[in-house]
């Protein structure tokens, strides 16, 4: 089942991907020598945000997918499951890196970087229900999960950041 | 033979592997790694993160 829910993702990130490829488009206008600072500017925005340093709030469709999607079928509820978490508009955004790679994807204005991107952050939220499966403990690792928040969201960001700069220098 | 997984020691090293941290640690260096190495994949890695940096959210 974990393997349907995983498809389900790896569909609705690929079809955020297209939209914001698409989307990316408007940017143009904006000169490429600004595109690499914006979009490290808005990671950083992001990790201030996180740590509670600045207060932003943020547009979000603040609504879970219905349970019972998967009680209708299993496996076409997981497919649809995944693909609505996967598209990240039908779940809540609990940290702005999603948003701030998002950003990042609409400067880039590159459909390898858009898809690679979907795939990449379809596979990251399959990481979380794997690595609980793998635990063997469901609700410590909830608990040790709960401990990590400000890790996943402030290191994941500063991680953006960084990496954003590197590719930046990179040219 | 004992299967190592049934030893004490296996517990141990079975939360540290599967520890909440493990992804973001990992993507993490690998952000970093590819943006000098690999930069195209550094976009797999980013939404690796931004993934991951939702769980816990439904």
């Amino acid at each position: 089942m974990l393997g349907v829910f995983t498809a389900g993702l790896l569909l609705g990130g690929a079809l955020s991907a297209t939209v914001l490829w698409l989307a990316s488009g408007l940017v143009t206008p904006v000169p490429e020598g600004w595109r690499a600072p914006a979009a490290i500017g808005v990671a950083l925005l992001g990790v201030a945000r996180d740590a509670g340093l600045i207060a932003l709030r943020l547009p979000q469709n603040a609504r879970q997918v219905p349970q019972d999607v998967l009680q209708r079928d299993l496996v076409r509820g997981a497919l649809q499951f995944g693909f609505e978490l996967g598209t990240g508009v039908r779940t809540y955004v609990s940290a702005s890196l999603p948003y701030a790679a998002a950003v990042a994807v609409l400067l880039a204005n590159d459909a390898g970087a858009a898809l690679l991107t979907g795939v990449g952050f379809a596979l990251g939220r399959a990481a979380t229900p794997a690595l609980r499966f793998a635990s063997g403990t469901g609700e410590e690792w909830d608990d040790r999960l709960l401990d990590r928040l400000t890790l996943l969201s402030v290191g994941g960001g500063t991680a953006l950041a960084c990496a954003l700069t590197l590719l930046a220098l990179r040219g | 033979m004992a299967d190592a997984r049934t030893g004490a020691a296996w517990p141990v090293w079975r939360g540290r592997l599967t520890d909440p941290a493990v992804p973001v640690l990992a993507l993490v260096c690998g952000a970093v790694a590819a943006a000098w190495y690999a930069p195209i994949l550094t976009w797999a890695i980013i939404g690796g993160l931004a993934g991951y940096s939702l769980s816990g959210s439904v």
